[in-house]
């Protein structure tokens, strides 16, 4: 099985003011293609911090990140701006959606800074939005959706250029109940076709929904082992 | 991302705030808006008077004698020109080629029971004829014979003809010039009206009749015109010499048609150069408004920045996203300015019957000030955009 992410050894310690603030102190792991990843931990611990190191939005102070085994610590600010563009689809837990732009324009938005053609765009974000279930809200913007449906943009706009890993930091964390097993089952629709998902939640019941689950503490992993996955009925209504 | 992608996302974010972004554009449309409709009425008016110039018929070896300083109006002068004089001119500078000595006044010219009064009755010499390029369309104009022989002949212009006879001949009719009969000789051609005045309205007669008619022998002035345009300066020269040995003092002054355009232009540029001081500091303004804007947009877009970077865009990408934004707004209020300016000096110039002149340079010129400004005023703005840090953008509430 193919190695899609390697971090080594990972520190990375925020300066505020005169204090110093360690966030990941020695960290460690690799995640093979396919795996369904869950990390928590309590609030505080790391968790996001390492999510930005692995997509390539921060750097470390020591240690190496690889992805599809190469070595970002060593690429340049243009260099992992076309690593995220092309191998890194986000999901945040505030959504992160533009308020002005429709969903599908939202969903296009990783495109423009690729090199496709409108027609391209069109077609490849209509493709996603009808794997989330959300084709005929392409033209709604996103203040006129609830927190699933958000959601289920930021999705499709994560997969819409077909990255190599998803990184969701508490994709659930803003969502009720019902909306957060709906999440989930596409989550686990997408794993089921072969992605390869980390996911950050601080809910037992949302980690056992994964495959795998690495437990940090102090920036440091505490456990690291298979769970045995819930699976939902990917039912989409 | 491509140059068209920029430019539409800028659009809608431009559009989204109408009426901010329209606030924000004011200082570049006004700094354009003033010197667009200055340069083109300018230009408009320049082209007026050399159009006039050439219906006057008379060309730049055209020169008159007025009485009184340089810049003083002729109808105030009180230094008395005669006949005298004017042929102490002709006489003595070699530089002339034909001098017309002119006794004008305003007066009542009848015919029966018609009678028209006419702002000028002139009094003048056959040169007349030859130094404005006028002609006669029936009968004869003055000869040296009538001038010398105080002969009460008159030339008539159409429209004045047309007044008096209505559609009967006039040539060979008496009139009256203030009490006194003239023969009429001759009638001008059409001429059309010059600077508002009815040229078709001009009456000729002898400048030796008019001192009798108008019992004065002053002159309101005497034409002249130079043997070449090299010479105008000394026949200028000339002039001056023979009038100042005459009457004692320098009290006349000769305005050529290269003086009148030359103060024509300094007026001009002057109120170019003023306008353009006005502009320049209503584009500084303008330049910071859009600066301050910028810099709020990117205050209020923070988040989106991050979310942008997070998905991949690149400093470069960002930089130009903000960059795109402020060269259109200044553009557009560029745009905005040069088709108000034009607007505005063309409704002018139709009002007041003078032709329009579009300077292409000039809005090229302002398309450019107005791209530039939005370049400068952009660039700080978009590099603080361009360098936050992604991680941060995000967090930020
Ligand atoms: N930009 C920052 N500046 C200073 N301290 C930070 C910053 N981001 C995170 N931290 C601190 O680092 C630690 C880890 O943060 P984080 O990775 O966000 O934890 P988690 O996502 O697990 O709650 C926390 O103590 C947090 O306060
Ligand atoms: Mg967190």
């Amino acid at each position: 099985m193919s190695r899609i992410v390697k971090v080594e050894d990972l520190h990375r310690t925020y300066i505020l003011g005169k204090v110093e603030v360690p966030a990941l102190r020695g960290l460690s792991f690799e995640v093979t293609k396919g795996e369904f990843v869950s990390i928590t931990g309590p609030s505080g611990c790391g968790k996001s911090t390492l999510m930005h190191l692995i997509g390539c939005l921060d750097h470390p102070d020591s240690g190496t990140v690889y992805l599809d085994d190469i070595n970002v610590s060593k690429l340049n600010d243009n260099q992992l701006a076309e690593i995220r563009n092309k191998k890194i689809g986000f999901v945040f837990q505030t959504f992160n959606l533009l308020p002005r732009l429709s969903a599908i324009e939202n969903v296009e938005l990783p495109l423009i800074y690729g090199f496709f053609t409108p027609r391209q765009m069109k077609e490849k974000s209509m493709a996603v939005l009808e794997k989330v279930g959300l084709a005929h809200r392409a033209e709604h913007r996103p203040p006129e959706m609830s927190g699933g449906e958000r959601q289920r943009v930021a999705i499709a706009r994560a997969l819409v250029v077909e990255p190599s890993i998803i990184l969701a930091d508490e994709p659930t964390g803003n969502l009720d109940s019902k909306s957060s097993e709906e999440i989930m089952a596409i989550f686990q629709g997408l794993n089921n076709e072969g992605a390869t998902i980390i996911m950050v939640t601080h809910e037992h019941d949302i980690a056992n929904c994964t495959k795998r689950n690495i437990n940090l503490k102090d920036g440091q992993v505490l456990a690291d082992q298979p769970v045995k996955q819930v699976c939902l009925p990917a039912d989409r209504s | 991302m491509t140059f068209w992608e920029a430019i539409t996302m800028a659009w809608k974010d431009i559009m989204r705030a109408k009426m901010r972004s329209f606030l924000t554009m004011l200082g570049v449309i006004i700094g354009i808006f003033s010197v667009i409709s200055l340069v083109t009425l300018g230009e408009g008016m320049k082209g007026f008077m050399y159009e006039q110039i050439d219906k006057f018929g008379t060309g730049p070896t055209y020169m008159e004698v007025h009485g009184g300083k340089e810049g003083q109006l002729a109808a105030m002068a009180t230094v008395k020109m005669t006949l005298s004089d004017a042929k102490a001119i002709e006489d003595r500078c070699p530089s002339l080629e034909l001098v017309d000595p002119r006794n004008i006044q305003s007066g009542k010219i009848t015919y029966l029971d018609k009678s028209y009064t006419s702002p000028f009755i002139s009094g003048c010499s056959p040169a007349l004829m030859e130094m404005m390029n006028w002609g006669v369309s029936q009968g004869r104009f003055l000869s040296d014979v009538d001038v010398l022989g105080r002969k009460k002949v008159v030339v008539l212009g159409q429209d004045l003809a047309r007044k008096l006879f209505g559609g009967f001949p006039a040539i060979g009719e008496k009139v009256r010039i203030n009490g006194s009969k003239f023969l009429v000789i001759g009638l001008f051609k059409k001429k059309g009206s010059i600077m508002g005045v009815n040229m078709d309205e001009y009456v000729a007669i002898p400048v030796t009749a008019a001192e009798d008619v108008f019992d004065t022998d002053k002159l309101a002035e005497i034409g002249a015109v130079a043997r070449s345009i090299e010479l105008v300066p000394q026949a200028v020269a000339e002039i001056k010499t023979v009038m100042a040995e005459r009457h004692g003092k320098e009290d006349i002054r000769v305005d050529t048609m290269e003086n009148s355009m030359a103060i024509m232009d300094t007026i001009m540029s002057a109120l170019t150069a003023i306008v353009t001081g006005i502009a320049a500091i209503s584009l500084l303004v303008g330049g910071i408004g859009i600066m301050n804007i910028m810099l709020v947009a990117v205050n209020e877009r923070v988040r989106e920045i991050g979310v942008r970077k997070a998905i991949g865009a690149k400093k470069r990408d960002i930089l130009v996203q903000f960059l795109t934004e402020s060269v259109i707004i200044s553009l557009l209020g560029g745009v905005i300015g040069i088709s108000s300016g034009v607007g505005l000096a063309s409704f002018i110039m139709v009002i007041i019957g003078m032709p329009l002149v579009v300077s292409f340079w000039a809005i090229l010129l302002a398309t450019f000030v107005a791209t530039f400004v939005g370049v400068v005023s952009g660039v700080y703005p978009a590099m603080r955009a361009a360098a936050l840090d992604p991680v941060e953008a995000l967090r930020y509430e």
